[in-house]
């Protein structure tokens, strides 16, 4: 399955998203709009690569330009639709910042849900794929703690979505909600130069909560090519976790990612938070490895890198809020490091950058 | 005139009043209700369907950011009305689930609670009547 958006398509979900649609009460039984958005600038003082939102966006903040609007900024507008009792359907359009570093809005989600019973669901279209607990969140500033997803954890898979069919199943055991989902797809992702496309995907993922804690397992795997290279095998198991009892958070993932081709690669972030009025100051740690000493590749130690961040976000006014995030990251290697891109021959393993991030989140 | 003025004060003292009632609920005087044929319902299933974590009943909102919605959630969920947002609009934007529909009224929940026995709503105690069963005090 293949959706292809002309633009100006895009664009009209998005401008009715901004619009209070809600005077028919006829049309609100089966369509509802809804939007996000986030207007970011980043600031680094590191001057031998740019700091990016995430691995794919090839200009950021350092080396191009100190501060950059580029890596966090996002708007997205979404469709929810309830065709028939039980038939339901999503669609999301999203503008960020992508490998032509334009923002050139894309679809996010685009499936149709069936319920054969409330437990018991299939979806047919695009999904986001469960890679680690906010994946299928990642670009809602709203709904994110942080300013960011630590890109440490997001360069572990270069996929972020499946299009296909998944079965989602629902077990509760006294308090113990258990959402358990098998999905099959394929899917591709576009570098800057290079594309990645992954067939024969399958994903296994169980989220388990229990009150204030939740607890994500996931497990990936398909055949993938990327650019002219040999089709190769990809695999990733994660698994994540949060406590919030709503005065205080801690929230922790890790993925253990496996490609035929590249290597092994590890990462994982671990941060707390506290609620303080309309404040939520978190500190972050975030760290991306990979050990294979002589993969196919010839790249070495790719990502690799650490970040110690911290950071507060104030809710200052209904369905908005405002974030300020400082983080260093130490560079630990020469071959792409997770946060980094455009890098110059400059770079030396051992280098910290030390970058500011303001960001305004939204949602309507 | 001393008449005049006395019903400006006196109707300047009921807006004083309703202010103040709008401002703050004490949490005791909320209520959770169900339809007189739904089965019992725990403060941890509040929780639940309240934050989207569960869907076995269809939750009813009352307006957000109202005093009656931000004492309900404190007290319900341990959270704000920002927490809440940010939960729900997780929720919303990985095309999961719609957030709850707020209803303008205490007197609106009660007759869509009375109507329908899979919904659930939260009003003042003050508003129960026959219509509608409490399944639990908020307090």
């Amino acid at each position: 399955m293949k959706f292809k958006w002309h633009p100006a398509a895009a664009a009209a979900i998005l401008g009715l998203g901004t619009l209070p649609v809600y005077a028919d009460p006829t049309i609100d039984q089966y369509v509802h709009f809804s939007a996000f958005g986030t207007l970011g600038e980043v600031y680094s003082d590191y001057r031998q690569a740019d700091f990016t939102g995430e691995f794919l966006q090839p200009h950021g903040a350092g080396f191009s330009r100190r501060w950059s609007p580029t890596p966090d900024s996002d708007l997205g507008g979404q469709a929810d639709l309830r065709i028939l009792d039980g038939l339901t359907g999503v669609v999301q359009v999203i503008a960020r910042d992508n490998d032509d570093g334009n923002f050139k809005p894309r679809v996010e989600w685009a499936n149709i849900k069936y319920a054969f019973t409330p437990d018991l669901a299939v979806r047919v279209g695009r999904t986001l794929l469960p890679t680690y607990e906010r994946s299928d969140s990642q670009n809602v500033g709203y709904a994110l703690p942080w300013v960011r997803i630590p890109n440490e954890i997001r360069y572990s898979n270069s996929a972020t979505h499946s299009d296909g069919v998944d079965v989602l199943y629902r077990i509760k055991t006294g308090a113990v909600i258990q959402d358990l989902q098998v999905q099959f797809g394929r899917t591709s992702e576009e570098f800057s130069g290079a594309v990645f496309h992954g067939k024969d995907l399958i994903v296994v993922s169980d989220t388990v909560q229990y009150g204030n804690t939740s607890v994500h397992l996931a497990y990936q795997t398909m055949m993938y090519t990327f650019s002219t290279l040999p089709p190769a095998r990809f695999r990733l198991a994660s698994a994540g976790f949060t406590y919030d009892p709503g005065t205080w958070f801690v929230t922790g993932d890790s993925n253990f990612t496996y490609y035929d081709f590249f290597g092994h690669f590890y990462a994982w972030y671990l941060s707390v938070g506290m609620h303080v009025g309309r404040f939520t100051p978190y500190l972050v740690y975030a760290t991306e490895d990979a050990p294979t000493s002589e993969p196919p590749s010839g790249l070495t130690a790719l990502g690799d890198e650490r970040t110690v961040g911290a950071g507060v976000r104030w809710d200052f006014a209904k369905n908005i809020d405002f974030k300020l995030q400082l983080q260093r990251v130490i560079i630990e290697t020469t071959d792409a490091p997770a946060s980094f891109n455009n890098v110059q021959p400059g770079l030396r393993v051992g280098d910290k950058a030390n970058v500011v991030s303001l960001t305004l989140d939204f949602v309507f | 005139m001393s008449r005049a003025l006395s019903m400006k004060t006196s109707a300047l003292g009921a807006l004083i009043v309703a202010l103040l009632a709008a401002t703050t609920i004490r949490a005791e005087d909320i209520v959770v209700i169900v339809n007189p044929a739904a089965k019992p319902i725990t403060k941890e299933q509040i929780a639940d369907l309240y934050l989207g974590r569960s869907a076995e009943l269809t939750p009813l909102d009352q307006t957000a950011g109202s005093a009656i919605y931000v004492q309900f959630y404190k007290k319900a969920t341990g959270r704000d009305a920002a927490q809440v947002k940010a939960i729900w609009s997780r929720i919303l934007f990985t095309g999961r689930g719609l957030p709850p529909k707020q209803l303008p009224d205490s007197e609106a929940v009660k007759k869509a609670v009375a109507a329908n026995p899979n919904v659930v709503g939260y009003i003042e105690k003050s508003a129960v009547d026959a219509s509608v069963k409490v399944a639990l005090p908020l307090d």
